[in-house]
């Protein structure tokens, strides 16, 4: 896959158009961003990039989580993860949605949105969903060094999501449901650069 | 998932679920609920059988260390728990540290690594033959 440089894109420069697959609840977008060089060269001009966004919008039960990560391992392997990045991708988003449809939506119907699109040497996944707010991110770390009965009760799902991600945010929507989006980078290749 | 009961008799006998298909949280409380129906049924020895499985979220975990506990004879926690009480509970048991009752069979990769990332990888008997698993209760 080839670099894109370093350089910073303005997320709120993103325009969409999309094709969907009626009545299946996946959708293909492509995805317009601009993308802003950040070398000090003043003829630098921002370009425009173009990237799929994978969309699957499902019901907020748990019958629906291997459908998910079906969606999550079909795309991820679209946009060139390799096998390891993909498996910790769909473990990472299986853990969040069983969290917001067990915890979240607890028994109560919804919807759950799932984004999954290609960045500079990784991938990004964004879950979005109508539960109430729940930011994993502000949940302290559980110290694996203390023994098994000293250790937090809760969050085992949370913790896998850190640890296997390397970047975790969330934001309340507007609706005051959740957004989290997750981060990952191909892991090196032999030549010592990302895929 | 489809979950089948087999009997085995090595020194004492042992109750084989082997497991088909993903384990996740649309079904932990299954596989709970099988293991849960053999204990009260007078089963004290249980080989989970892992190789059909291809795929395992923290509800798995969860899953497997309820039955753990519930084979030493304590209480089950609320398989409602999320996370880390499951465990708990388990490390509080009398017995606590290696599993005698309830030991695993051919984890898949994905499995192992779930296993292993949740720093539970030496906590149940992993075994790859099943006569071998079997003569180890």
């Amino acid at each position: 896959m080839a670099r894109l440089g370093v350089g910073r894109e303005r997320e709120n420069s993103t325009h969409y158009t999309q094709a969907s697959a009626a009545g299946l609840g996946i959708s293909r977008q492509i995805r317009y961003t601009i993308f802003q060089p950040s070398d000090s060269n003043a003829n630098s001009i921002p370009v425009w990039r173009k990237g799929v966004v994978h969309h699957l919008r499902i019901a907020a039960d748990v019958q629906q989580l291997a459908e998910a990560r079906r969606f999550v391992a079909a795309a991820a392997a679209e946009l060139g993860a390799p096998i390891e990045t993909s498996d910790e991708l769909v473990l990472a988003v299986d853990e969040w949605l069983s969290n917001v449809i067990m915890h979240g939506y607890a028994g109560r119907p919804g919807w759950i949105e799932l984004e999954l699109w290609a960045e500079p040497a990784g991938l990004g996944v964004r879950v979005t969903d109508a539960a109430p707010p729940y930011d994993p991110t502000r949940r302290p770390e559980p110290d694996l060094t203390l023994p098994l009965e000293q250790r937090p009760i809760g969050g085992l799902g949370v913790y896998l999501i850190r640890r296997l991600m390397d970047d975790v945010t969330h934001a309340v929507t507007a609706a005051g449901g959740n957004a989290l989006t997750l981060r990952k980078k191909f892991p090196p290749t032999p030549q010592g650069d990302a895929l | 998932m489809n979950i089948v009961v087999e009997q085995a008799q090595g020194r004492v006998p042992v109750a084989i679920l082997r497991l088909q298909g993903d384990l996740d949280g649309s079904n932990y409380r299954d596989l709970i609920a099988r293991a849960q129906a053999l204990y009260q049924a007078g089963q004290r020895h249980l080989l989970i059988d892992l190789g059909g499985t291809p795929y395992m979220s923290s509800s798995g975990v969860v899953a497997l260390h309820t039955i753990a506990l519930l084979y030493r004879g304590a209480e089950a926690p609320d398989p409602e728990a999320d996370g880390w009480r499951a465990l708990k509970a388990v490390a509080q048991a009398p017995e606590a540290g290696a599993q005698e009752h309830v030991k695993l069979l051919n984890p898949q990769k994905r499995v192992a690594a779930v296993l292993d990332q949740v720093g539970l990888q030496t906590f149940f008997a992993v075994f790859t033959d099943q006569a071998a698993a079997v003569a180890s209760f």
